[in-house]
């Protein structure tokens, strides 16, 4: 081995770094617009830019997909160094409220977006979560998670249930005492009331947001984690715990595949999605034997969701402008969305076709989409904060801390609410 | 407690019956990976999972190419790791026998210094590496992944302490007396005597380079440029990911690398042979 | 050891010393020899060459490190005096002064962190080479064969991609189906129970769930993925040790255990503080394992949040840049004591050399 390859690479790194200094800029009669997204939005994007292409065959659709936590990483580097992100970015709503903080996404109310005019196409709560207090616009919702409950219906009849009982949080306790049953005398439940009590904690805090408020802060900035919502969320989770109603089973596991496949769980809380999936891969047989309905409470929900923005740095903003629309605002290309993955619309007008009022089979025939639009019509708008993931954090490390080690819940959000105010403060 | 003792059968027979064992529970995973990547993700899933190989194989590598331009990806993947390798073993050997071999000023704060550089956590750095390779116009390009690492701090580290005990000083001396030149030294005398250092770090370098994640995701902002981890990655969404896919083109991925570390272990064994220079 | 100042004659004793001892025999490449003596004899020139050898040498890691680690460095020492959401651009950073580090030295989830991974170290890190040492010597000693396959699958955990990892983990792990506990489970079923109570087991075990179990669980995983880097590295420093000093005792009577004890561990010395040293690094920054089994969380009450989780969430999930920065060099001056510690315990005999 001589020395050459060194002398090489140093030579060639001067030379890189003159052409870099003398730039360069390509000049292209069509326009090429790249899209960052994660999967499931890459298998959408596929089936709608042939169509776009129809409409403007001028712009070329690069796509770059990337992993879902690695897309967001990728395009916090990008934004951060203000270069390298792509002209159009699909953001998932857990993350949208730190990127909408600072400059980094274009503000769609100014001209020439003037993205103002559309607000009434879409679910109101959507483009609430895109709106900043300070009235800029960042992203344009396209697919949305409306809280729902899952139940088995077998499982219940073999109770002698009626989830039409269940009225409130607490009916769904005392429901969870009789349909948590031990079958085969081996001191054991095999069917108990839900995966994992933390998931009705996380869907009762989230609910009943007053207006003007966040998940976690009010209008002033507050952290609101040791009000009444949470203390009531938290309560009613650790009850569930303490009566042994829930399978302690985390999500995306395998035991949780297999509880669905098994109905050894009676109900699921989760975004309307979740169907999807389980007819899709996590349990195609129990086909028929699920039913869904709105939370206890006339609870109305937000889980999940994404949404597209234009980063500030994209130098073709107004063809990335062209797409999202033609993205979000045709009701034909939404429901091109919904039939390849499943995405539920965010715009208001798809919701309205008739293949929403079409029983689902999966769901025992039930007209579930019709339901889950009108849930997603009654959702709250809140306000998102710039704190909202540290927050989502510590409360959740309350939550596991109330009801793994046995925590008092008024202590343990006192001290959250002492942790979130310390850290947002900078 | 004697050399002759452990020779018996019965101790052998206990010995062997703990290597093989050890060797069982590193190597499952890979079996594992392998029995998963005949499986689609509705059967992935189930609980207990499965044990032996299924009959997706074919979809699943039908579905991967659709999703991926996976031969391009793991070409890159090869040429980055290849490069770095090369690159890496002669720069880090040089300057390993700088450090061990020489007496000059400074050496000690040098050496310091340089394995301070190693205790500085590396995440942040993320930022300015991207600026960096901004500036240098190497985004999409393999040299942007290999050249920061070619003389790695962790690589002159371990090359000085193998050839601080491998390589003794009269050597040196007398090849000196014998006319070579300083880097003759090197390449005469120290290089073939420390072949096993040579694959230890080999096998490592390469194999850190073909699973560079953070760097990739970072520089490679093409399809077609993209690294194995980072295409790889791509196929996993928030809550949907074709498992099936991923498992096939994750166990095609560690083939090269089982392959590589086969032939480098190969190495570190021609490394005795040379037992007869250690007096 | 001779000065730096005087290589001349450093050079000259060493050659004496070597003529004293009936030296190796170099491979003698030619029979030019004579004449290329002639031309290379001591002068200016190559005396020289070998002040300057040295410098050329090591110069790569110091031009590459100029070009591609300064900066990186100088820059999160800058942030962190500074409070910058990323999202906002370089222009965004705000001037704080100490603040950061303020914050951080009253943070109850940072010391939380720092304990958990100074326990990781010592628990994940000690077994390795416990293990690692006497397999290595197993291994080299020459009484199994196949130690090429051996050596091999051990290393195997190295070379597995992190998505493989965190699946198969993930599902040995599991609490009702996992394989971990399903081995328990029989094991209690056949006269182990007493062990259980023992270690104040419950089963079956919530190993990713409950806070008491995160940090064995990473540990173990740790272990597993790193004790057979160790033990190629030891396998490499072992074959520096001639086999003839072996042999020797063994005509002296020395048992296998007195020539591990007396002939291996001492000359392995710079190995493995070479090793240790690396295990107190890495350890230190350990991230991928706890990402990987806590889902990237920390996991029930943070157990398995370690430093540089917590940084990456601070940094690049909570967005609070600046205080990330300042955690990295608290966690940078952290790692430099230990390392110094170490040095201070087995360095001097680590970084001595042979013939010297």
């Amino acid at each position: 081995m001589e020395r050459r390859p060194g002398v090489r690479v140093l030579v060639s790194a001067i030379v890189a770094l003159v052409l870099v200094v003398a730039g360069s800029a390509g000049v292209a009669a069509r326009t090429t617009l790249t899209v960052g997204v994660f999967p499931d939005l890459d298998s959408v994007l596929k089936a709608v830019i042939p169509e776009f292409n129809k409409v403007y065959p001028d712009i070329e659709v690069k796509l770059q997909t990337l992993g879902y936590a690695d897309h967001h990483n990728a395009l916090l580097t990008a934004l951060a160094t203000g270069s390298g992100a792509p002209d159009v970015v699909a953001i998932e709503i857990g993350y949208l409220g730190r990127f909408a903080v600072g400059g980094g996404l274009t503000d769609l109310s100014k001209p020439p977006f003037n993205a103002g005019r559309l607000k009434d196409l879409f679910v109101p709560y959507a483009w609430g979560q895109a709106t900043t207090a300070d009235g800029r616009i960042v992203a344009i919702p396209t697919d949305i998670g409306p809280g729902t409950m899952f139940y088995r219906r077998d499982v219940i009849q073999a109770a002698g249930l009626d989830i039409g009982s269940v009225a409130t949080w607490n009916d769904l306790v005392q429901f969870g005492r009789k349909v948590t049953r031990d079958l085969d005398g081996d001191g054991k439940p095999d069917v108990y009331l839900i995966a994992a009590a933390s998931t009705i904690a996380d869907a009762m805090y989230r609910g009943n947001i007053p207006e003007g408020e966040g998940v976690y802060f009010d209008a002033q900035g507050r952290p609101v984690v040791d009000g009444p919502r949470f203390v009531n969320a938290f309560t009613v989770a650790q009850q569930v715990r303490r009566a042994g109603l829930d399978a302690r089973i985390g999500a995306w596991s395998n035991e949780w595949y297999e509880a669905f496949k098994r109905g050894t769980v009676a109900v699921e809380l989760s975004g309307a999605w979740l169907a999807g999936h389980l007819q899709n891969w996590m349990a195609p047989e129990t086909a028929g034997k699920w039913g869904a309905r709105d939370l206890p409470e006339n609870m109305y929900v937000s889980w999940g969701g994404s949404f597209y923005a234009i980063p500030e740095q994209s130098k073709n903003k107004d063809a990335a402008w062209k797409l999202i629309q033609f993205l979000t605002t045709r009701p034909d290309i939404q429901l091109l969305a919904f039939r390849t993955t499943n995405a539920f619309p965010a715009l208001r007008a798809a919701l309205e076709d008739p293949s929403f009022d079409e029983p689902v089979p999966f769901l025992g025939g039930q007209r579930a989409r019709r339901m889950w639009a009108e849930a997603a019509a009654r959702v709250h708008v809140s306000v998102i904060h710039p704190g909202d993931p540290v927050a989502q954090e510590i409360v959740g490390s309350a939550l596991t801390q109330v009801l793994e080690e046995g925590k008092d819940v008024r202590q343990a959000l006192t001290e959250a609410r002492q942790l979130i105010e310390r850290r947002v403060r900078r | 407690m004697t050399m002759q003792s452990l020779r018996s059968w019965p101790a052998k027979v206990v010995l062997y019956l703990l290597l093989v064992s050890l060797a069982l529970l590193t190597a499952f995973p890979f079996y594992w990976m392998f029995v998963l990547a005949t499986h689609d993700r509705s059967t992935i899933f189930r609980a207990p999972p499965p044990m032996w190989f299924g009959t997706a194989t074919a979809a699943n590598y039908e579905r991967l190419l659709a999703a991926l331009p996976f031969w391009r990806n793991a070409w890159n993947s090869l040429y980055t790791a290849l490069m770095a390798t090369a690159t890496t073993l002669f720069f880090c050997s040089l300057a390993g026998f700088g450090f061990a071999m020489y007496d000059f000023k400074g050496r000690d704060v040098l050496f310091g210094f340089l394995l301070g550089t190693m205790m500085v956590p590396g995440l942040l750095g993320i930022i300015p590496y991207y600026l960096i390779i901004r500036w240098l116009g190497w985004l999409n390009l393999p040299r942007a992944l290999y050249v920061p690492g070619m003389a790695s701090a962790f690589g002159i580290f371990l090359m000085r302490q193998y050839i601080a005990s491998a390589v003794p000083a009269e050597l040196l001396d007398a090849g000196r007396i014998d006319g070579l030149g300083e880097f003759g030294l090197y390449r005469r005398i120290v290089a073939p005597l420390i072949k096993p250092a040579f694959g230890t770090l080999g096998i490592i370098t390469f194999v850190g380079q073909w699973n560079n994640f953070m760097g990739a995701l970072i520089v490679l902002k093409e399809r077609t440029a993209y690294t194995l981890p980072l295409a790889l990655r791509s196929l996993q969404g928030l809550i949907s990911t074709d498992w099936g896919a991923l498992m096939l083109g994750t166990a095609l991925s560690v083939l090269p690398l089982l392959a590589a570390f086969l032939v480098g272990s190969q190495r570190i064994i021609e490394g005795l042979t040379a037992g007869a220079l250690k007096g | 050891m001779a000065g730096p100042g005087d290589a001349p004659m450093e050079q000259a004793s060493r050659g004496a010393g070597a003529a004293g001892h009936p030296a190796p025999a170099l491979p003698r490449p030619a029979a030019t020899r004579t004449g290329l003596r002639a031309r290379a004899r001591p002068g200016r020139g190559a005396w020289w060459r070998r002040r300057a050898a040295p410098y050329l040498f090591i110069s790569p890691f110091f031009i590459l490190f100029a070009i591609f680690g300064l900066y990186p460095i100088l820059f999160s020492f800058y942030l962190s005096f500074h409070s910058w959401n990323a999202v906002g651009g370089l222009g965004s950073m705000e001037w704080v002064g100490l603040d950061n580090y303020a914050f951080l030295l009253r943070d109850p989830w940072f010391w939380k962190s720092l304990a958990n991974t100074v326990l990781l170290l010592i628990i994940s890190g000690l077994p390795q080479h416990v293990i690692a040492i006497p397999l290595a010597f197993i291994l080299n000693s020459g009484l199994v064969r196949l130690r090429n396959f051996f050596s091999s699958s051990y290393f195997m955990p190295y070379i597995t991609s992190t998505v493989a990892v965190a699946m198969i983990f993930t599902t040995i792990y599991g609490t009702q189906y996992g394989a971990l506990n399903t081995a328990l489970a029989w094991l209690d079923g056949h006269g182990f129970r007493w062990l259980w109570r023992l270690l104040g087991l419950e089963l079956p075990v919530n190993w990713l769930g409950r806070a008491a179990y995160i940090k064995p669980a990473i540990a173990m995983l740790v272990v597993w993925r790193w004790f057979g880097w160790n033990t190629v590295l030891y396998l490499a420093g072992l074959q520096t040790i001639p086999r003839e000093l072996y042999e020797a005792a063994m005509v002296d009577g020395a048992g296998i255990y007195q020539q591990f004890r007396w002939i291996t561990l001492p000359l392995l010395k710079p190995i493995a503080f070479f090793a240790v040293t690396l295990t107190i690094i890495g350890n230190m920054q350990l991230f991928d394992e706890p990402f990987i089994l806590t889902g990237g969380t920390g996991g029930t009450s943070e157990s398995g949040l370690t430093v540089a989780l917590y940084l990456y969430r601070t940094g690049f999930e909570w967005l609070y840049m600046g205080s990330a920065a300042a955690m990295s060099w608290v966690l940078f001056v952290i790692i430099v004591g230990l390392s110094v510690l170490n040095f201070r315990l087995m360095g001097r005999a680590g970084l001595e050399r042979r013939g010297a």
